[in-house]
């Protein structure tokens, strides 16, 4: 027979079709035909992710399916680490999205796939540096100060060091199948002591079982440029305020040359990919092979990202189905520019009245501040150009990561299975940093640095799941057990030789670690209508100290399917309903350091050796430690209630969580003279998170010409820290964080108690009757009669109190059209780059002029006011993220082939108050951003 | 597999094994040393020992000289670093986060002397079975380290007066030191000093860079000089016993005043006038605090840096009118000590961040005595020691102690020895003084000409009691200056040690 899908008659490859009750299946062609031998009577099941499953008797001959989409996908299959489950099943807050619903674009990065896809998971993404990772946040990221935030990313089974992020951009982003994502402690419960911070679990894409040898063929180019410039003054405007308020000697340093440099140092961006994918499906086994080829410029002149990849997983089934060996290979070559990011900060002090080239040979041609001597000021702007030209900043990666992982239903014992999963990862990285002997940006007559890292981790998992469906007392029972172990690697060092011959050294880094666990899970299930998950793990790690090392952590989810309730299913009002609820511990273990509760030594680099007599001898330092460092501790509740109307073309879900975060690793001062340094790191704070997310997914229009899909999702947060120190004192304001530029050492952010991480602490500006700041001019909060530092008070955060994400995807014939928008809501920046740049003070000094940004001209500042939270702006946010288009040829080349091309732009446009370049910068200190261009994408995908 | 779970450190080494090697002694009493002039194990940056603050400021040195040079008139800076100005001002609080790094900062310096004063015990060195000379070398090393524990907390009691006083005797681990009075401390000080002086090395026969007799002397003279500020008791007649001993140990005035701050002062003739050297080297001992800062820092404007045999100047610290009027001629023609820069620059200050106004203090310089460079080819970090004690100061400390009535001494020695001091800044006699001109308010002010930039301004405007008193311009936040409170010639507890120990109570005033 021949399988189809319902809504538009099209093929459908690659539907299981199984025999019931029975180990006979197959798979649907190209063209969705499909041949197995059954006897009439029998029971034929067809499923297919992401559509309903269906059970027809064989009556003989022929048996053509039409399946339908399922809407909810109560059916799907969910990853939830070591084994899988269903939608309908799940007890906990997971969220899955799958390639159908991906973002469009020139996308290097996988988590930028799901950027505004699903509730309660932020993805900032990168910056416009080509390669560079997005920053990926599950419900805040709020659980802790100083270890992580980073939640842990499993891929294809094997965890992935937690202190490297954004090294995902391994992965072809063309090889993902699904993301899942954990958001609540009693689903990432089964991970421990690393779930706190949520978990990400990523699925690669496999091929079908008895499938033709199928090729796919992907590419697209790309064009992108910047939208805006940061504001600094024209080189006319420059002049005038040079003339101004500049004495003799500077304005006797104005030239004739009008250069924007911002103009200068940026370009249109190109970026081209290739991916080439074949697939094949045998009897017994299936194999999906991809390369991967992408080549993406960065606005910035001199940065590019060069990415090769391929990836081969193999499946095999041996023993009459009973073994499954799945073997997963995954590697990548990545040479980056990263150029000189310096460039960015130059471009905007640099004098606009200065040429590029200054005529002469000295510093490669370009015009340089210099010393009466003819050598470079050193503490002068460099030319822009010059350091985009004379530096050279370059690495490549080597990445391989594979598995291989075996699954046998035990003989004998129906239901048991065991699995064996092997996994690692192994990634070397050689960079090469040179700045030519020309540069004025080296008086060490050019360095060159040599740097490599590696870092490596190998997992060993160990687990046996037994199911059973005991009809008696309608009760499922689903039981995971096992036994992991995973080791990590990491080391680097440098080497840099200057000009001079003279060779710096560091001391190479190097440091392991490793984790033994022990965990669990019982799903039990009563007539489908009541469910209980507990998940259990018991983690032992080497971080910490050996007489207290070993803790267990977990949590216990139950959920009511109240659609499966007679009540419900008469009332004809829902398709699905479902109520949740939990409770988990969970833990945090990326305390920073691997040995931290060992007393040691550390030798010092040849750059601090010390004089004795005509000898320089090489020190030996002891280290701070904390013999009682152990994990944070994260307890939370989690409310869901699952919902479906019009059989499921309206579903979603809504969830309340509460979290309180204990043990709280904050780096504190120790009391003095104590320990071996002021401060370290330790387990003295609390914290509290909450909030509520909103998730509506519908089918608005479905008919055979014409689908709209459409999802909805808003988050909403809150994070406030209950603790800090080990004796409460109301006088401690808290742990400054958040350096800025503008002096040295300076601070703009702060964790206090009973405020939200990382708020603002700034002057109150008091402004004039014209509602311009009053320079200097600050309210005293403490009434003291003076303006100190203690006049500083916290105000808003970088942290949104909402996010929202809504995108929608049109079929109408063989067109298809997508877009996602993106939102956020009560996020503040502090503008760094006008309160450093924007006053009279940053014109002059050091014998040079320089520009300034244009908030001088409104403010007319004098110095920096870098505590004024004049800068604190709100960058609240509304974005156009994508729009595609595309259209989907068919069949092609006598049915040989079919063709769909598209289009797509990205960073479309952005509504914002904020006034610098972009509201959404990762941290909220804006200062020398680099920016993401808009991007202009025409693509084709061919299946032959 | 749970043995899996025991790795140990690759790259970092365990206490057990290090010491069973006796040069690890040698290296960790050379990182005691190193505490004053690095900032961490990296140089010039990088793992640094203390935090909380810019890894280049955090240097012990940088910190010190702030603490005594810009909360006086010898000194202003131009740059727009956190509450840097407040110590210009005397409106400091206790939560300026320059004095907590100076708190830090010694108590970083008697945690690590604690610790090598742990590890070299007798009863370790029994364990480790060291005998014989090497014995007899840590022996040594291990009384150097308690003259620095000594060093800290002498620079404790003067600048913080009632501190938390922790000694060898207590594993690092998570105590509440207890809060010793200023008067115990010093009494604790003295008592060690004595004894450890004669477990050291003799006056000037130690390796240049190792604190020998001569040091522990000094110090102890130090302590006896401002033991009535410290203890409201005088030991005028103590000071002076005590600095007849270095006077007679065989150090020697160099014969020129502008060559004890240069490249070379460790070798050029300067070293003999040097009792307790901070080592610093252009390419092995680097960081941006200490010598860098002192090199680098002052330089700017109209100057040219490859006159200071540097490769940029920073523009940041200047001197004040207050400082320049000790001189009659500021051109340096009669009194070489009088190195002042002037082109380009005001002598009045109107605004304390613009770099040229204030006239530059051309003192220490990144030249040999024959005009070379010095080591370090990019310019970078300098060559010049810090000389924490030198002769020509234990003679000026002779003569006071001698004025405020101390017995053991007489004023005709002063006098000479003033006046060995004034001949090599005037090059002859003429600057020579009468016995009728040697007054306290003469030594004040010839203190500061001959040790400004030193270190020393604080502790002195606070023994003669003008530390408050004296105006300079921005002092009490005002251009003109203003008078500040009396309760500032104690810095505060810094307000993270009040936090984490509760035993502390903040000094009075703050």
């Amino acid at each position: 027979g021949t399988v189809t899908e319902k809504s538009n008659g099209a093929p459908l490859p690659g539907v299981n079709v199984l025999v019931k009750g029975t180990t006979t299946g197959t798979t649907s062609d190209f063209d969705g035909k499909y041949q197995i031998s059954a006897n009439t009577g029998d029971i034929l099941i067809f499923s297919y992710i992401g559509f309903k499953t269906v059970e027809i008797t064989v009556s003989g001959g022929t048996l053509d399916v039409a399946m339908e989409e399922d809407a909810a996908k109560l059916d799907e299959v969910v990853v939830v680490g070591y084994g899988s489950s269903t939608k309908k099943d799940l007890t906990g807050a997971v969220e899955s999205v799958s390639t159908k619903d991906f973002n469009g674009g020139a996308i290097a990065a996988p988590e930028q796939l799901l950027a505004g896809k699903t509730a309660g998971l932020q993805v900032i993404p990168p910056s416009g540096a080509p390669g560079s990772g997005g920053t990926i946040r599950v419900r805040g990221g709020t659980s802790s100060l100083s270890a992580g935030n980073n939640p842990l990313i499993v891929v294809d089974g094997v965890p992935l060091d937690q202190t490297g992020q954004g090294a995902l951009n391994y992965i072809n982003p063309n090889d993902i199948e699904s993301f899942t994502v954990l958001k609540d402690a009693s689903a990432a419960s089964i991970y421990g002591s690393r779930a706190t911070a949520g978990v990400v679990l990523i699925t690669t894409k496999s091929g079908n079982a008895q499938t033709p040898l199928r090729f796919n063929y992907n590419s697209y180019i790309s064009f992108g440029t910047n939208t805006d410039k940061v504001d600094v003054l024209s080189a006319e405007q420059f002049r005038q305020t040079v003339n101004q308020f500049g004495n003799a000697n500077e304005i006797a340093l104005l030239t004739d040359s009008n250069t924007d440099w911002q103009d200068e140092i940026y370009r249109t961006a190109v970026t081209s990919n290739h991916n080439f994918t074949v697939t094949k499906g045998f009897k017994n086994s299936s194999i999906r092979a991809s390369l991967g080829y992408i080549n993406q410029d960065g606005t910035l002149r001199g940065t590019n990202f060069e990415r090769t990849s391929a990836a081969i997983k193999y499946v095999h089934r041996l023993l009459d189905n009973s073994l499954k060996i799945e073997g997963n290979i995954r590697g990548a070559l990545v040479n980056d520019e990263f150029g000189n990011q310096g460039a960015i900060g130059a471009a905007i002090a640099f004098d606009p009245t200065k040429p590029i080239r200054s005529g002469n040979d000295a510093f490669g041609g370009f015009f340089e501040w210099t010393n009466t001597d003819g050598s470079p000021n050193t503490i002068s702007p460099r030319n822009p150009l010059g350091l985009i030209e004379l530096t050279d900043n370059s690495g490549n990666t080597r990445r391989v990561t594979g598995n291989l992982k075996l699954d046998y239903d035990i003989p004998y014992v129906d239901g048991l299975k065991a699995t064996v999963n092997l996994g690692f990862d192994y990634n070397d990285f050689n960079g090469l940093s040179i700045v030519d002997p020309n540069s004025a940006a080296t008086t060490q007559n050019g360095t060159t640095t040599v740097s490599d890292a590696l870092n490596r981790n190998r997992l060993a998992d160990l687990y046996l799941n037994y199911t059973t469906d005991i009809e008696s007392i309608k009760s499922k029972i689903d039981v995971t057990g096992g036994y992991s172990y995973q080791r990590f690697f990491r080391s680097g060092r440098s080497v840099t030789t200057d000009g001079n011959g003279t060779v710096t050294a560091p001391t190479p880094f190097a440091t392991q670690n490793s984790l033994i666990s022990y965990f669990g899970r019982l799903n039990y299930s009563y007539d489908d209508r009541y469910l209980v998950t507990v998940n259990y793990r018991n983690d032992a790690s080497s971080r910490l100290n050996p007489r207290d090392r070993r803790q267990g952590f977990g949590g216990v989810s139950v959920a009511w399917n109240l659609i499966n309730e007679k009540f419900i299913q008469d009332s004809n009002i829902f398709s699905n309903l479902k109520i949740r609820a939990g409770y988990a511990e969970t833990g945090q273990q990326e305390i920073n350091q691997d040995f931290g509760y060992l007393p040691r030594f550390t030798t010092g680099d040849d750059q601090v050796r010390y004089q004795f007599g005509n000898e320089f001898v090489t020190t030996i330092r002891p280290e701070e430690f904390d013999p009682n460092i152990r994990w944070e501790i994260s307890k939370t509740y989690n409310f869901g209630l699952d919902y479906g109307f019009f059989n499921n073309r309206l579903n979603g879900s809504v969830e309340v969580y509460f979290r309180d975060v204990e043990d709280v690793l904050n780096f504190i001062s120790v009391p003095a003279g104590t320990n071996l340094s002021n401060a370290l790191v330790t387990n003295i704070g609390n914290l509290e998170n909450s909030g509520v997310e909103f998730t509506i997914n519908a089918v608005p229009v479905q008919t055979e010409d014409f689908t709209w899909n459409a999802n909805f999702n808003i988050s909403f947060f809150d994070n406030e820290i209950t603790k800090l120190t080990l004796t409460d004192d109301p006088s401690f304001q808290g742990n400054p964080t958040g350096g800025i530029a503008g002096g040295v050492g300076n601070t703009i952010q702060i964790n206090s108690v009973g405020f939200e991480q990382n708020s603002y602490f700034v002057f109150q500006q008091v402004y004039d009757g014209a509602g311009n700041p009053i320079e200097g001019l600050y309210v005293d909060t403490n009434g003291d009669g003076q303006i100190t530092p203690d006049d500083r008070v916290r105000f808003k955060s970088p942290n949104p109190n909402a996010t929202i994400g809504f995108s929608s995807n049109f079929i109408y014939k063989k067109f298809d059209m997508s877009f996602t928008f993106r939102g956020s809501f009560g996020n503040y920046n502090y503008n760094n780059v006008a309160s450093d740049r924007g006053n009279l003070a940053a014109l002059t000094g050091a014998n040079v002029i320089s520009n300034v940004n244009t908030s001088f001209l409104e403010t007319g500042f004098q110095n920096p006011q870098l505590f004024s939270d004049f800068y604190v702006q709100d960058a609240s946010f509304v974005k156009l993220d994508n729009i595609n288009l595309g259209y989907n040829f068919g069949k092609i080349f006598n049915d040989r082939a079919d063709l769909r091309v598209y289009s797509t732009v990205q960073n479309v446009f952005t509504i914002t108050d904020y006034d610098g370049l972009d509201p959404e910068v990762a941290g909220g200190i804006d200062n020398n951003f680099f920016p993401r261009a808009r991007t202009f994408l025409l693509g084709l995908d061919v299946n032959f | 597999c749970e043995g899996e779970l025991d790795l140990e450190p690759i790259v970092e080494q365990t206490s057990a094994s290090l010491f069973e090697d006796t040069d690890s002694y040698r290296q960790f009493i050379a990182r005691v040393y190193a505490g004053i002039s690095v900032s961490g194990q990296q140089g010039p940056a990088g793992n640094p020992d203390i935090s909380g603050i810019d890894e280049g400021f955090s240097n012990y040195l940088r910190q010190f000289w702030k603490h005594q040079e810009l909360t006086t008139d010898e000194a202003i800076i131009a740059w727009n670093d956190g509450t840097i100005h407040d110590l210009n001002n005397h409106v400091w609080t206790a939560s300026n986060e320059f004095i907590r790094a100076m708190y830090d900062r010694i108590y970083f310096q008697i945690a690590l002397t604690n610790e090598f004063i742990r590890q070299s015990s007798e009863s370790q060195l029994d364990a480790r079975n060291i005998n014989g000379a090497d014995r007899d070398e840590i022996r040594a090393y291990r009384a150097e380290a308690r003259f620095m524990r000594a060093l800290s907390y002498w620079h404790a009691i003067d600048m913080y007066a009632n501190v938390p006083f922790v000694l060898d005797d207590q594993d690092p681990g998570a105590f509440l030191p207890r809060q010793a009075s200023r008067q115990e401390v010093f009494d604790f000080l003295v008592a060690e000093l004595q004894e450890v002086a004669p477990l050291m090395v003799e006056a000037r026969l130690n390796e240049y860079g190792r604190a020998d007799r001569g040091a522990a002397w000094m110090l102890l003279a130090k302590l006896y000089l401002n033991a009535e500020v410290y203890t409201g008791e005088a030991m005028y007649t103590e000071a002076i016993g005590t600095l007849n001993n270095v006077i007679n140990a065989g150090y020697s005035l160099h014969d020129s005043y502008d060559e004890l701050f240069l490249a070379d002062n460790d070798s050029n003739g300067a070293q003999n006038e040097t009792i307790f050297p901070i080592t610093f080297d252009g390419l092995n001992t680097q960081g941006f605090g200490g010598m860098t800062f002192l090199l680098h820092a002052p330089v700017g404007g109209n100057q040219n840096p490859a006159d200071f045999g540097i490769n940029g100047g920073w523009f940041g610290i200047r001197t004040t009118n207050v400082f320049v009027s000790r001189f009659a001629d500021i051109t340096g023609n009669t009194d070489d000590r009088a190195n002042f820069f002037t082109d380009g620059q005001t002598l009045e200050i109107t605004d304390a961040f613009n770099f040229s106004e204030g006239y530059l203090v051309e003192k220490f310089s990144n030249l040999t005595s024959a005009g070379e460079p010095g080591s370090d080819p990019s310019g970078n970090f300098g060559d010049a020691d810090f000389a924490m004690f030198r002769l020509a100061d234990a003679y000026l400390m002779y003569a006071e102690a001698v004025l405020r009535g101390g017995n053991g001494g007489d004023t005709g020695t002063a006098l000479n020895l003033v006046n060995q001091i004034r001949e090599r800044a005037y090059g002859d006699t003429s600057g020579n003084i009468s016995a009728g001109e040697l007054t306290l308010d003469f030594i004040l002010d010839e203190r500061s000409r001959e040790l400004h930039w030193e270190g020393h301004r604080r502790t002195d405007l606070i023994r003669f009691g003008q530390f408050t008193d004296l105006v300079w311009p921005f002092k009490g936040g005002v251009q003109t200056g203003s008078p500040s409170e009396a309760f500032r010639n104690i810095y505060p507890i810094p307000s993270t040690d009040l936090i984490a120990n509760p035993n502390l109570n903040q000094n009075t005033g703050y």
